[in-house]
């Protein structure tokens, strides 16, 4: 067990983890319609941060992030030699240097915070934040390092944006999670960052535990998903298990749901298998699209403000059952009290990844 | 206590296992270097030809240390070997090549998009072996045992006995592929330990 907090959410909704509750607690999403995006120019829905149009938009959000994380913490964490910096992105800086997508922004993150160790960058496509989380709590609890700051970041870029349509993956609407009529992800950009430590001491507010969880591969496919969710099921099996925790305790599940028709179906299947088709569930891909490397960093942090606010907010762009096994989706704003949370993520390469946050 | 009980080390020039060169690149045969390989061990897996160079090196090197291990195919359940990757480029020499597939008016390529992921390699192998275990792929500035040190101590929490551990560094030609398998109490293996990794990362076989 480690403490987790200090949460930060950078995305088109708000640069910090309050201004992005407060939207998601009215229902807005930051998906809009941009004129001239995709590969022929037509416009597409992408939840893009339109004020950043800057270079170096990669290693300028590390840096913001961070910034904002030691104003949650003792400010002196950062420097400590007993602290690692674990990195989750999928592309990096792609869009500024093809050829020096993570090493060139690590290295200038760790000369503008005087870092004592060498960040480590996480790059397992869409599973990466959560894989990140739990590497960074074992490592913690392992006594290898006593805290461990998590920062995910990903940029649109028309590499990504490309690559997904020539997939034929991208939905021509805003993204609807487990909904009947999905048909494809809506991309996203954004950074998230949470902070994992031994002492609770460290946090400005109180923390939650992280019950760090374990990967699990479908062997399956490099770029679909199980038909059986073999992967998914495999990874929350050992999550419980390793952390001893019964599905009854579970209060919410804060799933991948990237609105393609077979990852949610996929889901579905994986959480049937787990009996846990009535636990509330939602995506929040609705809100911040899909974030890639930062999207378990974002929804994490997300799910400790829906904790720390004691609401569940419904699972946007969902109105009718479009899983062959029922899922609890959340299709209304609820207060209720959270004690236990389930996150999980799965993604290209096969990879799956789930991780427990409890209130202490 | 961890063993290294196989290795592969595969560079432009030499592909070597457990320290022994088993081919040496011929630089005028019309094959790519790693389908050389693949072509002299004899191997049988037709999806090699669709994969990226990053899985091409992943599979030479996993499938090598079954050969020579037997124990890496048959003495674990199917979620008990963790892999564990790094590198310092990503996939960065794949990125390339879909990049270039919609310069000028082509479309973008799928077939090379869906190898724009470092961690892709590890989807392969898992497929090919049906393991179900953990997986990680870093990027890291050089190699690093302590790296992979500190991940295999971690590793054991998520019931993993064992793990196939990578290094695969490629781009715009270079090469330079380090696979490890590690084992509990396996003593015919080399103790891991910072020291052991880094001599045998940086070991040069004899020209035979």
């Amino acid at each position: 067990m480690s403490y987790i907090g200090a949460e930060v959410i950078i995305s088109p909704l708000g640069d910090t983890a309050e201004e992005n509750w407060n939207a998601l607690a009215q229902n807005r999403s930051g998906i809009s319609f941009v004129e001239g995006a995709g590969y022929t120019g037509e416009g597409m829905y992408l939840a893009k941060m339109l004020a950043l149009n800057t270079t170096r938009r990669f290693k300028n959000l590390l840096i913001q992030a961070l910034t904002k994380v030691s104003e949650l913490i003792d400010s002196q964490i950062i420097t400590s030699t007993r602290t690692i910096v674990i990195i989750s992105s999928t592309k990096g800086a792609l869009d500024t240097d093809i050829k020096d997508q993570f090493a060139g922004p690590a290295a200038a993150l760790s000369r503008h915070f005087k870092l004592a160790n060498q960040p480590i960058t996480v790059s397992n496509a869409c599973i990466s934040g959560v894989l990140a989380i739990n590497t960074a709590g074992k490592l913690v609890e392992a006594g290898i390092y006593e805290h461990a700051i998590v920062i995910g970041c990903d940029v649109i870029s028309d590499f990504v944006v490309n690559g997904f349509q020539s997939l034929f993956a991208v939905s021509d609407k805003p993204c609807a999670p487990f909904d009947n009529a999905r048909n494809g992800i809506t991309l996203g950009e954004g950074c998230g960052a949470v902070v994992l430590s031994t002492s609770k001491d460290i946090f400005k507010e109180t923390p939650f535990q992280l019950l760090a969880g374990a990967s699990a591969n479908d062997a399956n496919h490099i770029s679909g998903p199980s038909r059986t969710g073999e992967g998914l099921f495999r990874s929350v099996i050992k999550t419980l298990t390793s952390n001893k925790i019964d599905t009854a305790e579970i209060d919410f599940i804060c799933a991948h749901g990237t609105a393609t028709i077979y990852n949610d179906e996929m889901e579905s299947i994986a959480f049937d298998r787990l009996s846990m088709s009535n636990i509330p569930l939602s995506s929040l891909k609705g809100y911040f699209g899909h974030t890639l490397g930062a999207a378990g960093l974002i929804e994490t942090a997300t799910s400790i403000q829906m904790m720390r606010n004691s609401e569940l907010v419904k699972s946007l762009g969902y109105s009718e059952k479009g899983t062959s096994k029922p899922l609890n989706i959340i299709t209304v704003n609820e207060k209720r009290r959270l004690s236990a949370v389930l996150k999980t993520a799965s993604g290209f390469g096969g990879g799956n990844a789930s991780l427990l946050i409890r209130s202490i | 206590m961890n063993f290294v009980t196989g290795y592969c080390r595969l560079n432009e020039d030499f592909c070597a296992v457990n320290g022994e060169v088993i081919s040496r690149r011929d630089v005028d045969s019309e094959d790519s270097w790693f389908k050389q390989i693949y072509k002299e061990q004899e191997f049988v897996y037709p999806k090699f030809y669709k994969m990226d160079l990053l899985s091409q090196a992943g599979f030479l090197g996993a499938e090598l240390i079954k050969r020579a291990n037997l124990r890496v195919a048959g003495s674990y359940p199917d979620d008990e070997i963790a892999m564990i990757f790094a590198n310092s480029s990503s996939s960065t020499d794949t990125d390339m090549r879909f990049l270039r597939s919609y310069e000028g008016n082509s479309s973008p390529s799928p077939s090379l998009f869906v190898y724009t992921l470092p961690n892709i390699v590890l989807g392969e192998i898992a497929i090919l072996n049906k393991w179900y275990g953990e997986n990680m792929f870093a990027i890291l500035p050089n190699f690093e045992p302590g790296f992979y040190i500190n991940y295999l101590n971690i590793t054991k929490s998520g019931g993993s006995k064992a793990a196939l551990c990578g290094w695969l560094e490629i781009l715009e030609g270079k090469v330079d592929v380090f696979l490890f398998f590690v084992e509990e109490n396996e003593e015919t293996g080399t103790p891991l330990n910072a020291e052991n990794l880094a001599s045998l990362f940086n070991h040069k076989p004899s020209i035979n």
